[in-house]
């Protein structure tokens, strides 16, 4: 029976065939192509038999199919990838992120038992046992070996006592093993009552025993196992040089200056200055502020994530494991990518590229935007009084709450008052780590601009202005005024520098007599541009205003200019073309700009009128082919 | 005489000062190119491949294509990505707006995996689950071979066979008919028939056609 069915299905089917075998009345193979070439643009993909079918239906409604098209996530993916490419945001291997203060290493001792085990712990992390201060929590005598840098082991390991191990180190159970890892007994285990987003895999080594059996609990040593909010300045009262000894890898730490003048003081436990300063700072419950390395190395493995996602990470290609930097990265870049599809997708105002204060986040970003974006600050700007991000650019108070192995998605209506769309996220802060790399990228991708020397004679000058330095000032004149805006954001990085700590002409940074300025100045003000008055903030000379208004006031800028809505119409009709725009074209651009500022600068309205346009539907050369 | 020889010399040019020439008119140069071929983009021609295939994702197409043949017919996704002009961000790689030598040979390489695949599954399948083939592999004439092709046509060029120019039928059945003739000829191993080869390769074809990669 079944097989007669599948018989006359096939018989139906051929008929189907035969009747579909020529083209449908008043359908010409321009219109054909057309709809095909939308249906690229829009759908993703070239039409199926399915949609083909509905194409050809007497009454079909192209303009109506276009709408429906532009409200789909397809289309939102096709505008997020023109600003994806123009922006490159992906950061490449060049730049590594593993802070010391959130990133727990592994290391391999020996148990009572005589048995391997693991133990995780932090580098430098301070300790108050001077044998064990700012290395492992076990000394040489009590394991059998001694830590090296780069990730090298000397000694034979010896059994650890079970009174050591349990004087040095705490059993827990954190957030990469236990969904549930903030309630007092965590019960739901990964892969065996808990089964996370596909996209989450711990490398093996995080999960596994050294006797191959799935890991229930953890060693930490006690420091990092800590979970108090804020710790306390350490000192030990060791000054001078530092010295080598017996028994120790590295020379024992001493007090630095900034230790003595506030001893005892409350530090937060998420800053840099938490792991080098205090000793009753930790991981937080469940370590939820660290992610777990696979071993001693600087970067050490971590996750499993898909080397390549060409259609997203909703369709990944084979995972490999990356490093806790790789990590981060990743994240880094989906944010900007979910930011763009979440714009697009809700046809918001395209100035908001760089305007918007919004952003999406998910559980690793949680984690990151509460432990790892602070562990960025503040070793050397605490010398201006700051210990503590003072100013994020993402606040930490606006996160949801989600746990770090989360990998869904969330808005985040506001991120703080110095957020400015893509210009303050980490990838474009890192991928664009200089002020004046941010201002050339915004010159040229939003305002369609670039920079092109002119014909000048380069001669040897001692002119730090390069905005009036022959051979220079061509380009400079533009771009360091552009530059300046992000004078309040530390370069390779993401701190701000608030006014308070950090004013645009510091009377504390001032020149001497020897035209020198006091120690740990000119990390932040440049000497170049400082006087006996004094010292004036870092990139700040060309333009006080632009540097006081920072990347708010860069957006409002660029998005204010009069090339911005033509310069986003270009990119948008480039892309669509496949092709650079010429003279020629200028008519459809005008048009199109003028749709995009009329529909309050929302796309849609550009792209339903492009893609009607005879332009776009001639785009490509249709000579017949055999 | 004398004043004869001096008339006839050649007059001496001397050179002088180098001097602009004067424009007479200003006329814009029309230099735009003109309906140039538009590449589909790597990630629709990634998402058209798999809804040819029948796969719901790329990992999914990979272990069909791969089958139990390891490398034979299909690498890895990720030795072909770059090939295709999917843009390498991490390493400041743009996305390929033009075709080379490698994006065709992988077309080529992709194409056949999905033609000889979806002849395995569909010829040798039930009718109701075929993908691509949505017809009996036997075709003794030209009449039924257009009918056939038709489909193909439209699920790899998105219009009827109707619409190609006039001998487009015509070449693809010279092209079915030859090899199905010399299918087997010289001892030549074939996983094939003699039809299923001849849709194999009118498959190729349409899979390397410049129409499928352009829009």
């Amino acid at each position: 029976m079944r097989r007669r069915y599948g018989w006359l299905s096939f018989v139906v089917c051929l008929l189907c065939a035969q009747h579909v075998a020529s083209a449908a009345p008043g359908k010409t193979l321009d219109a054909y192509r057309h709809f095909r070439a939308i249906s690229i643009d829009l759908v993703g993909r070239a039409p199926n038999p399915a949609e083909l079918a509905a194409f050809e239906r007497p009454h079909f409604d192209l303009d109506a199919w276009i709408d429906k098209q532009l409200g789909t996530p397809a289309y939102a993916d096709r505008l997020a990838r023109i600003y994806f490419d123009l922006l490159r945001l992906e950061v490449g291997p060049a730049f590594t992120y593993a802070p010391q203060v959130t990133t727990l290493h592994r290391q391999q001792i020996l148990g009572p038992d005589g048995k391997p085990l693991y133990i995780y712990f932090r580098h430098n992390q301070r300790r108050e046992r001077p044998e064990t201060d700012g290395e492992l929590c076990l000394t040489a005598a009590e394991s059998g070996i001694a830590l090296l840098p780069n990730n090298q082991v000397r000694g034979t390991p010896i059994a650890v006592s079970q009174k050591v191990l349990s004087a040095r180190t705490t059993v827990v159970k954190p957030w990469w093993l236990y969904r549930d890892f903030a309630e007092p007994m965590p019960m739901m285990l990964y892969r065996q009552l808990w089964a996370p987003d596909p996209l989450f895999q711990p490398v093996d080594e995080l999960v596994t025993d050294p006797d191959q059996r799935p890991t229930v609990e953890i060693r930490v040593c006690n420091e990092e196992a800590q979970t108090a909010p804020m710790g306390h300045i350490f000192t030990t009262g060791r000054n001078g040089p530092p010295v080598p000894q017996p028994g120790r890898v590295r020379p024992l730490p001493v007090d630095d200056g900034y230790a003595k003048q506030h001893k005892g003081e409350a530090i937060s436990c998420r800053s840099a200055l938490a792991l080098n300063m205090s000793v009753d700072c930790g991981c937080g419950p469940g370590l939820q502020f660290c992610l777990p390395g696979s071993d001693g190395g600087n970067d050490p493995r971590a996750f499993a994530l898909p080397a390549h996602t060409p259609l997203g990470l909703e369709q990944p290609l084979d995972s490999t494991p990356q490093s806790v930097s790789n990590w981060y990265k990743r994240w880094w870049s989906e944010e900007a990518l979910h930011y763009l599809t979440y714009l697009f997708s809700n046809d918001r105002d395209i100035r908001e590229l760089l305007t918007g204060r919004y952003s999406m986040v998910n559980g690793p970003l949680v984690q990151f935007y509460r432990a790892g974006e602070p562990a960025g600050c503040c070793g050397r700007e605490k010398n201006f009084g700051m210990t503590v991000e003072a100013e994020p650019l993402f606040d930490a108070k606006n996160l949801p709450e989600m746990e770090p192995s989360d990998l869904g998605w969330r808005v985040v209506a506001d991120r703080g008052a110095h957020a400015a769309g893509l210009l303050t996220m980490p990838v474009f802060l890192t991928k664009y780590a200089s002020r004046r790399a941010r201002g050339a990228v915004l010159y040229n991708a939003f305002l369609c601009k670039s920079f092109l020397s002119g014909n000048a004679q380069l001669q040897p000058s001692t002119e730090p202005n390069l905005m009036i330095r022959p051979g220079c000032a061509t380009c400079h004149a533009t771009l360091e005024p552009l530059a300046a805006y992000f004078s309040r954001v530390e370069e390779t990085q993401w701190i701000y520098l608030p006014e308070w700590y950090f004013p645009l002409r510091n009377f504390t940074c001032r020149k001497n007599g020897q035209g020198k300025m006091a120690g740990g100045c000119d990390t932040f003000y440049d000497p170049a541009f400082s006087n006996g008055q004094s010292g004036l903030l870092r990139g700040a000379y060309a333009s006080l205003d632009h540097a006081a208004s920072g990347p708010v006031g860069a957006a409002e800028a660029v998005t204010a200019a009069p090339e911005f809505a033509g310069c986003a119409a270009r990119r948008i009709t480039e892309s669509f073309l496949g092709r650079a725009l010429t003279e020629d074209d200028t008519p459809l651009l005008e048009t199109l700009t003028t749709t995009l500022t009329k529909n309050g600068y929302r796309p849609r309205a550009l792209v339903r009128a492009l893609v009607r346009s005879q332009i776009y539907r001639h785009a490509n050369n249709s000579k017949a082919s055999p | 005489m004398c004043l004869a020889l001096v008339s006839c010399a050649p007059a001496q040019i001397k050179p002088g000062p180098a001097t602009p020439l004067q424009p007479t008119g200003v006329r814009p140069q029309d230099r735009a190119p003109k309906e140039p071929a538009r590449l589909v983009p790597p990630e629709a021609y990634l998402r058209t491949y798999l809804a040819l295939f029948g796969a719901a994702s790329p990992s999914e197409a990979q272990k069909l294509a791969r089958a139990s043949d390891n490398g034979q017919l299909f690498d890895n996704w990720n030795d072909y990505l770059s090939a295709l002009g999917f843009p390498d961000h991490r390493n400041d790689l743009p996305r390929a707006n033009q075709t080379n030598a490698l994006m065709v040979a992988s077309f080529e390489r992709l194409g056949i995996a999905l033609c000889d695949r979806a002849v395995e599954r569909d010829l040798r399948g039930p009718t109701e689950t075929r993908q691509l083939f949505k017809f009996s592999a036997d075709t003794d004439n030209i009449s039924v071979f257009k009918t056939h092709f038709d489909i193909l046509h439209r699920a790899f060029l998105g219009y009827p066979l109707d619409l190609a120019p006039a001998d487009r039928a015509a070449k693809f059945y010279a092209l079915y008919e030859t090899i199905v003739l010399h299918h087997g000829e010289k001892g030549l191993k074939s996983r094939f028939t003699p039809a299923e080869a001849g849709w194999a390769n009118v498959c190729y074809g349409l899979s390397r056609h410049p129409e499928f990669h352009l829009y």
